[in-house]
């Protein structure tokens, strides 16, 4: 089903393709402003895509997406700067690898009880989750959430930090969206979308309900978490309350439902908007930044509930092959 | 003793709070299944209009509850009508809920222009006189809070039980299309509806002031304080609101004086979480039929 | 006739001391249609809801094939190959027939298959093809009823449970469907049907069980229960008229 789902959805590849290598040649031209704009644009809109795993396809609306990338961050964190192990970049694999992993474990024990709700009891269910581990990262001594960690800088002396966080985050980006590309064309993402539609019907169709929405969600879990973890590094320092954010758990539903919820293409699109929105024309109005993605949430809700993509995509009538973005 | 003894008095105090902030929300909830995040902020909006009284024209912060709600009342009804009613109408209730988000940053942020982020606290003259009962120390502003409290609750209640117009809420709860086959004009009942849930948020944050301080960023609890009281005791009903704030005030006093004072928050959403796996059938009625 | 493809002995469903289905023993025989009919409240639905899985029986024992399915998770039974459809069809709201269509075939039961045939034959089984690009909500309760069944049908079951799939349709239509549930059948699959539309029921079966109050009152072949006066006196006073009887 690969195959097939490669050759129908053929034109978005070779736009993503182009697309990788314009961002690949980026920082040769960029000033390092615009670097780090490009580079809060590639984590934002894989954050968005690996939300999307869950809440897109299979329409479980995760409110607290960020405990991933907080207990990511902090995992990785305590297991590079207790073991210290040489070189720097072996450092950085273990670290990866204990901080996606402790991902994977939470999201493997929370799938049983918590998907099991629906709607919005799972959308507070999760708000609920992450701030439990904010507070917990923020009170428990042990975890040094207040006092905050220094993580040990895993870029090579001769290269520049930000454009070798920007390539990370590149990386991380493509393998996300690889992710989850195969999960949409494959049995995995037909059965989240029947999930999506009606639960009970898809269950009497014989999709198996449980499985399909823990690996999802566990899928979801850990693409966050790696991206949590690069972003850590890209800080240098982090606290609780730089990584367990509400606001990203909030802004990546923002990045989806502006391009178009379900699609992949929607939220990279939504991203890229929101950010350079917010980055580089509202940069100055701080004082009235969240006002400002207020107003947006609610224009989108009301104007445009299907997002960008509902209403491009059908006029560049790229659909007759049966693809969709 | 002293100390269990205290922390139960504090705790039902806080509790009593709790009750009033998350019976709008818990209305709302109830008769339309609109899961209101901005219903925090509107409990600020009270407390900050409060405050205004209080500042500008020196009115006694418990003789400006009247007003409050009066304002409030008006902008509940507004905003139902004017954008939820539209939103619930032109997409999914998970979509609605981010509506009310998206408004809760911007009155949030508009707060913060007004009003800064810097805490405030209502101080009225009576502020610092207390009593001795016994072996618990009461003072007047937490009495008057909690009676302000229990007197509301049960002014609703009495609303909801014997006027036309809360019967007319409660039959709209139950069966919407039932009611508008009676002639019921559902969507005036909506508005009336978010209109008092408002007015209560806003009498809830008249009462906050006094007791403790409050600034912009607090919405987020308040919000969610609701979503927990909601949670425990029972959606739509008063005395649901009552029960689970409650528990939630002593809940959280006790963890405070117990564990520590940075775990309340903890303790709060470890609640919500295992109530929403353990009971959500018994309390909330229909976590599991999906409410899409 | 070979051994049956469904055997259910003694099953009971209460729900709070009410007892819906109590104590009903059938068997479907392989390649056959068989009906279940009985006045409104017979327990016809919930024995659907036990056989597929969605409620689990209070007592008695389902067989599929031979093998024990009650306690299976209801995706287990559908993998197994039995598929059912609603009588108030349930479609994917936002997808279009052919992709509702293709849903089926794509899980349903297991083992090798090709989706794509799999979806276009069951289209133009019923009567679909030239529908399969309309979004499924903007067909017409016939259609949804047709949809549903090629939904079904793509799943490639060997039992099929049609719920009432001629409530509320027009005579030409009651006929189309009558006539796929035969095309179905000839393609080896068994058919299970609830149905209240009488004249449907007694032209298409093989055998019929009739229910009341949750007991099984009767069986036999179509003119025996037309003439079966407990099957007579369990319509009575209903205003749904027994049909030929």
């Amino acid at each position: 089903m690969l195959a097939q789902g490669i050759r129908s959805h053929r034109r978005w590849i070779v736009l993503a393709l182009i697309a990788l290598v314009a961002l690949a040649l980026a920082p040769v031209f960029l000033a390092p402003f615009h670097i780090r704009v490009a580079q809060l644009f590639l984590f934002s809109a894989a954050l968005a895509v690996a939300w999307t795993i869950l809440g897109g396809f299979a329409g479980y609306w995760s409110f607290g997406h960020t405990a991933f990338i907080g207990l990511g961050a902090f995992v990785a964190a305590l297991v590079e700067t207790s073991f210290q192990i040489k070189p720097a970049g072996l450092n950085f694999v273990v670290g990866m690898l204990a901080g996606t992993g402790a991902c994977a474990v939470l999201a493997a024990l929370l799938a049983y009880p918590i998907l099991r709700l629906r709607g919005i009891y799972f959308a507070i269910a999760m708000l609920g989750v992450s701030q439990v581990l904010g507070e917990l990262n923020n009170n428990v001594d042990a975890f040094k959430g207040s006092l905050g960690i220094v993580l040990p800088q895993i870029a090579p002396a001769h290269v520049e930090p930000q454009a070798f966080y920007y390539y990370l985050f590149l990386i991380a980006g493509v393998l996300t969206l690889g992710a989850a590309f195969a999960v949409k064309v494959t049995r995995l993402g037909h059965g989240l979308l029947a999930i999506r539609e009606d639960e009970d019907t898809a269950r009497m169709l014989g999709v198996p309900t449980e499985r399909y929405k823990t690996a999802a969600f566990v899928l979801s879990a850990v693409l966050t978490g790696m991206l949590g973890i690069i972003y850590a590094h890209a800080l240098g320092y982090i606290t609780s309350g730089s990584v367990y954010r509400t606001d990203f758990s909030l802004n990546v539903m923002v990045y989806a439902l502006l391009g178009g919820i379900g699609t992949l293409a929607g939220p990279i699109l939504g991203a890229g908007i929101m950010v350079v929105l917010t980055q580089m024309v509202l940069g100055r109005l701080l004082d009235t930044h969240m006002f400002v993605t207020g107003a947006l949430l609610v224009a989108i809700v009301m104007l445009a509930p299907r997002g960008i993509l509902g209403y491009v995509a059908p006029l560049l009538r790229w659909r007759k092959d049966g693809a969709s973005p | 003793m002293q100390l269990v003894l205290q922390t139960l008095v504090d705790g039902l105090v806080l509790g009593g709070l709790y009750s009033l902030a998350a019976i709008g929300f818990s209305l709302i909830f109830g008769v339309m299944n609109v899961v209101n995040l901005s219903h925090g902020v509107i409990v600020l909006i009270g407390a900050y209009l409060s405050y205004f009284f209080w500042q500008t024209l020196g009115v006694d912060p418990l003789l400006s509850i009247p007003p409050v709600m009066a304002v409030l009342f008006c902008l509940g009804y507004v905003y139902q009508r004017g954008l939820i009613q539209l939103a619930v109408d032109r997409s999914s209730l998970v979509a609605s809920m981010l509506v009310t988000f998206g408004v809760a940053l911007m009155l949030r942020n508009l707060l913060v222009l007004i009003f800064s982020p810097d805490f405030k606290s209502i101080t009225p003259s009576w502020a610092f006189t207390f009593f001795v009962i016994g072996p618990v120390t009461v003072d007047l502003v937490r009495i008057s809070a909690l009676c302000a409290s229990l007197v509301l609750l049960s002014l609703l209640a009495l609303a909801l039980h014997r006027t036309g117009i809360g019967r007319v809420i409660r039959a709209t709860a139950q069966q919407d299309l039932a009611a508008r086959l009676c002639g019921v004009d559902v969507r005036h009942v909506y508005g009336l509806t978010f209109g008092m849930s408002a007015a209560f948020a806003g009498a809830s944050g008249a009462i906050l002031g006094i007791v403790m301080p409050f600034s912009p960023p607090d919405e987020v609890h308040w919000t969610i304080n609701a979503f927990v009281v909601v949670t425990l005791g029972g959606v739509g009903s008063p005395s649901g609101a009552l029960l689970g704030g409650l528990l939630l005030g002593v809940i959280s006093t006790a963890t405070s004086q117990a564990i520590g004072p940075a775990f309340p928050n903890v303790m709060m959403f470890l609640i919500l979480v295992v109530m929403l796996l353990v009971r959500p059938a018994g309390l909330l009625g229909n976590a599991f039929s999906g409410s899409r | 006739m070979s051994e049956p493809i469904l055997a259910v002995a003694g099953l009971t469903k209460r729900f709070r001391g009410v007892v819906a289905v109590n104590d009903v023993s059938i068997a479907v025989p392989e390649g056959s249609i068989c009906s279940l009919i009985g006045p409104n409240g017979a327990g016809k639905s919930s024995f659907f809801n036990l056989v597929t899985g969605y409620l689990p029986p209070s007592a008695g024992e389902i067989r599929f094939q031979g093998r024990r399915i009650d306690g299976l998770d209801t995706h287990r039974i559908a993998q197994l190959g039995i598929a059912r459809c609603f009588q108030i069809a349930k479609p994917f709201p936002e997808l279009s027939v052919l992709d509702n269509v293709r849903m089926g075939a794509l899980f349903g039961r297991a083992g090798a298959r090709d989706v794509e045939t799999e979806t276009a034959a069951a289209l133009a089984l019923a009567g679909l093809s030239d529908l399969a690009d309309r979004p499924a909500i903007s067909l017409t309760v016939g259609y949804l009823r047709r949809l549903e069944l090629a939904r079904a049908i793509a799943q490639r079951p060997l039992l099929l449970l049609a719920d009432e799939p001629c409530a509320g349709l027009n005579p030409t239509e009651t006929e189309e469907v009558v006539d796929i549930l035969r095309q179905v059948r000839q393609r080896g699959v068994t058919v299970l049907l609830v149905e209240h539309d009488m004249r449907a029921v007694m032209r298409v079966s093989d055998h019929i069980f009739v229910l009341d109050a949750g007991s099984k009152i009767a069986e036999g072949e179509p003119d025996r229960i037309a003439r079966d006066p407990r099957v007579i006196a369990a319509y009575l006073g209903t205003p749904e008229p027994a049909g030929p009887a």
